[in-house]
C-alpha cells in the first residue's frame, strides 16, 4: 500500500490528526527554544556532521579499534551481517543463560530485525520497557515515532489497553495514574528478568564503551538487575573518541524533545562483577548504503526524530503511514536503499520544503536525498499511467510559452465560470477539503506589462 | 553445525571487507574549537536553574547541615542507603557484593557526585559512588551531594574532567526519571527515582 493510501486512512479522524499535528509541532518549538539557548549551536551541528563524515570514511578501522577495546574490558563482541544473524546470536546468548524472560529498552535496530517475534517463537518473553514502547507492544502495533513511539495513541486508548492487560481501573486517561500503574507492572518485570537488551546511542572507538540515553531509567533498571546485558548496535553508531560525546550529547536531546540532555546518559564500559556484557554489531544493509555516494550521509543519523516533528507530511499522516521501522523524512531516505520497490512511494511523501535538513543535528541533506531518490525511482520503477501522462503533458505545456499562456487563460476562465461540480471532483486532488484561490482578472505577465506601460 | 560457526566468522570479515570497499576517501576528523562555546555566565546559578527546569530540587547548604536538610526533605523514610561519609542517615549498609534485587524497597539513597554540568543540570555518578550500580535507579528518592566548585560549563568540559577515570560504569543524571509517552503529558517518576535533590556544598 502506498504512503498516500495509508495517510488517507489516518486522516479519517480529523480531530486526532489535528492533535497529532499540533503535538509534534509543539515538540519542534521546544527544540528551537532549546537550540537557541546554546552558544555556537550551528558550529556544534557542523562538528557533529564532520565527525560523522570522518567516521564513515574510516569506519572499518574504528570498528576494529572499538572491538579490541571492548574485549579488553571483558565485553563479548559479536558481528551480524543481517537481521537473521543478529537474532540468532541473541538467541544463542539467551540459551546459554537459560533465559526465559527478557526486558528490552528502546532499540530501533531490534525493531528493524524483528527480534521480538523471533524470540517469542522460541518461547521467550520479551517486554519492551520504555513506556511508549510498552503501550504499542500491548496494542500489537509497531512504534509510530522513534522517540515518541505511542504519539498516535490518545490517553483514553492507553487507559483501555491498561485495563485489558494490566487490570487497571478506568481513569478517563489520567496520565499520573497510568504511569504509576506502568511503573509497578514494569518493576515486576525488571526484578524477574534474566537478561536485559538495550540499543546503543553511541559506541566509542577509543574506549570500547557504549552510551545509552533514556528519560525513564528503563535501560539501567534492566541492565543492572539482570545477569547479562546485550547491547545491539548498527555499525554507524561508532564515534571516534569519548570527547566527541560532548558534541553529540549536546545535540541529541535538544533536537529530540528540547531537553538539555536526557535524564540518564549511561556509559557502559565493563560488566559488573559476576555479570556478562555482550555487544552485537550489525550491518543489515548499512554497508550497501555506505556505497551510495548520494545517500551515504543518511548514515550520520543519531535518531533524534527532529525531522519527523518538523515535517508537514509526517505530522499529518502519522508514522504508520510510512510502513517502515524508521518513519518520516529520514526513514524515507533510508528505506528505498533496503527495498526500492516496497518503499518507492516514500520519497514522494514530502513537499521538499527542506525543514528536515534545517533541523537535523548532524546536517543530513535529507530533502536533497529525497529528490535524488525520486529520480532513481522514476527510472527504475514503473510509474502510474495517469502520473506519467500528466507530467508529460505538463512538460510540453511548460516548454511552449504560447501554449502555457493559453492553458493559464483557460484555467482562470474555468475557475471563475465553470459550475462547482466540474472543478471540485475526483480528478482535482487540490480541491479536496479546501477551496482553490479566488481568480483575479489577469495573470502576473499581463499585470507586469500593464504596470510597465503605465510607468 | 560447522557451517553456522563459519557464518559467524564471516559476519565480521564480511562487514569489514564491505566497509573497506564502500567507504569514501578519508575525511579529516575536525578539531574542536572550544572557544566557540565560551560564555560568560554564572556557572552555579545556571546549573541551579537548569536542574529546576528538568524537575530536580537544588539547594546550596552548609556542609555541616547535610543531614538536617535531608531530614527536612524526606521526613519519614525507613530504608535509607548512604554511600557517602558526608551523611550518617543510612539505615542499611551495602557493599560491592550486595545482591541488587535486595534494594527493591529502598526509600532513599544518598550519594556523592563528582561533577556537575551547568548547561543541563546533570551530575556525573560512577559505579564507585553507587557501590551497587542499580542503587540510584531503583531507589524511590535520590539525594546527591555535589561540591559547588565541581560544576563545569558544558559537556565538552565535563568529558575533559572525567577523561582519566577508571572506566566501568558511569551515568550523567539530569533530574528525576520522567516520561511524556502518554499524550505528551509530562509525568515525573517513571522507572528510576521519583525525585532528585542535589545539595550543593
Amino acid at each position: 500500500m502506498s504512503h498516500a493510501t495509508k495517510a488517507a486512512e489516518f486522516n479519517k479522524d480529523e480531530a486526532k490528526v489535528n492533535w497529532h499535528d499540533k503535538a509534534l509541532w509543539y515538540v519542534r518549538e521546544k527544540r528551537d527554544k532549546s537550540a537557541h539557548n546554546v552558544q555556537g549551536w550551528e558550529y556544534l551541528r557542523q562538528l557533529g556532521s564532520n565527525i560523522k563524515a570522518n567516521v564513515l570514511s574510516n569506519l572499518d578501522e574504528y570498528l576494529v579499534q572499538f572491538e579490541a577495546n571492548a574485549k579488553n574490558n571483558g565485553v563479548h563482541v559479536h558481528w551480524a551481517s543481517n537481521a537473521e544473524e543478529h537474532n540468532n546470536i541473541i538467541n544463542d546468548i539467551l540459551s546459554k543463560h537459560n533465559a526465559k524472560k527478557v526486558v528490552k529498552s528502546k532499540s530501533m535496530l531490534t525493531e528493524e530485525c524483528h527480534l521480538n517475534p523471533f524470540l517469542e517463537s522460541k518461547g521467550i518473553e520479551v517486554v519492551d520497557t520504555d513506556l511508549g514502547e510498552r503501550i504499542v507492544q500491548l496494542a500489537q502495533e509497531p512504534p509510530s515515532h522513534i522517540v515518541l513511539p505511542a504519539i498516535h495513541k490518545t490517553k483514553e486508548d492507553v487507559d483501555e489497553l491498561f485495563q485489558e492487560h494490566l487490570g487497571t481501573k478506568p481513569s478517563q486517561g489520567n496520565p499520573e495514574y497510568l504511569v504509576g500503574e506502568a511503573r509497578k507492572h514494569l518493576r515486576d518485570k525488571f526484578l524477574n528478568a534474566d537478561v536485559a537488551i538495550t540499543g546503543v546511542n553511541f559506541a566509542v572507538a577509543d574506549t570500547g564503551g557504549v552510551v545509552v540515553c533514556t528519560n525513564e531509567g528503563n535501560a539501567d533498571m534492566g541492565v543492572h538487575l539482570a545477569k547479562a546485558h546485550i547491547a545491539c548496535m548498527g555499525i554507524e553508531k561508532i564515534i571516534p573518541q569519548e570527547k566527541h560525546l560532548g558534541v553529540f550529547l549536546r545535540l541529541l536531546a535538544r533536537s529530540a524533545t528540547g531537553q538539555p540532555i536526557t535524564t540518564y546518559s549511561s556509559h557502559f564500559n565493563k560488566p559488573e562483577d559476576g555479570k556478562e556484557m555482550h555487544i552485537v554489531i550489525v550491518d543489515n544493509g548499512r554497508t550497501e548504503q555506505l556505497s551510495r555516494e548520494d545517500f551515504r550521509a543518511s548514515l550520520h543519523c543519531i535518531r533524534c526524530g527532529a525531522c519527523m516533528n518538523t515535517c508537514p507530511i509526517y505530522r499529518r499522516s502519522g508514522g504508520h503511514s510510512y510502513d517502515y521501522t524508521i518513519p518520516g523524512p529520514i526513514g524515507s531516505i533510508l528505506s528505498p536503499g533496503k527495498d526500492l520497490k516496497k518503499h518507492s512511494s516514500l520519497p514522494f511523501a514530502s513537499t521538499l520544503c527542506g525543514s528536515c535538513s534545517n533541523v537535523c543535528p548532524v546536517k543530513i541533506n535529507i530533502h536533497e536525498q529525497l529528490y535524488k531518490w525520486r529520480q532513481v525511482i522514476v527510472k527504475e520503477q514503473k510509474q502510474p499511467v495517469v502520473k506519467k501522462s500528466i507530467l508529460k503533458t505538463a512538460g510540453v505545456v511548460l516548454s511552449k510559452p504560447g501554449l502555457y499562456r493559453a492553458a493559464g487563460k483557460t484555467a482562470r476562465f474555468m475557475l471563475k465560470n465553470a459550475p462547482r461540480f466540474m472543478i471540485y471532483n475526483k480528478l482535482n486532488a487540490w480541491g479536496k477539503a479546501r477551496d482553490l484561490p479566488e481568480v483575479k482578472g489577469q495573470n502576473f505577465d499581463d499585470w507586469y506589462k500593464k504596470r510597465q506601460k503605465n510607468g | 553445525m560447522i557451517g553456522i560457526k563459519n557464518d559467524k566468522k564471516m559476519g565480521r570479515e564480511a562487514i569489514l571487507k564491505s566497509v573497506k570497499q564502500n567507504k569514501p576517501e578519508l575525511l579529516q576528523l575536525p578539531d574542536i574549537n572550544e572557544a566557540s562555546f565560551e560564555e560568560d555566565i554564572n556557572l552555579l546559578e545556571t546549573f541551579k536553574n537548569n536542574l529546576k527546569v528538568v524537575g530536580g530540587f537544588v539547594k546550596e547548604i552548609d556542609k555541616k547541615s547535610i543531614d538536617t536538610e535531608i531530614k527536612v526533605l524526606h521526613s519519614n523514610k525507613t530504608n535509607i542507603v548512604s554511600t557517602t561519609k558526608k551523611s550518617a542517615l543510612g539505615t542499611i549498609t551495602i557493599d560491592k557484593n550486595t545482591e541488587p534485587h535486595t534494594l527493591e524497597n529502598i526509600d532513599l539513597a544518598i550519594l556523592e557526585a563528582e561533577l556537575g554540568v551547568s548547561e543541563n543540570g546533570a551530575v556525573w555518578v560512577t559505579a564507585s559512588n553507587s557501590i551497587v550500580r542499580v542503587l540510584p535507579f531503583i531507589t524511590n528518592d535520590l539525594v546527591i551531594i555535589l561540591k559547588k566548585e565541581n560544576i563545569c560549563l558544558h559537556m565538552l568540559k565535563a568529558y575533559d574532567q572525567i577523561a582519566e577515570r577508571h572506566r566501568d560504569f558511569g551515568v550523567f543524571v539530569s533530574g528525576p526519571s520522567k516520561t511524556a509517552d502518554i499524550e505528551q503529558c509530562l509525568v515525573v517518576g517513571a522507572h528510576g527515582a521519583m525525585s532528585l535533590a542535589v545539595l550543593l556544598i
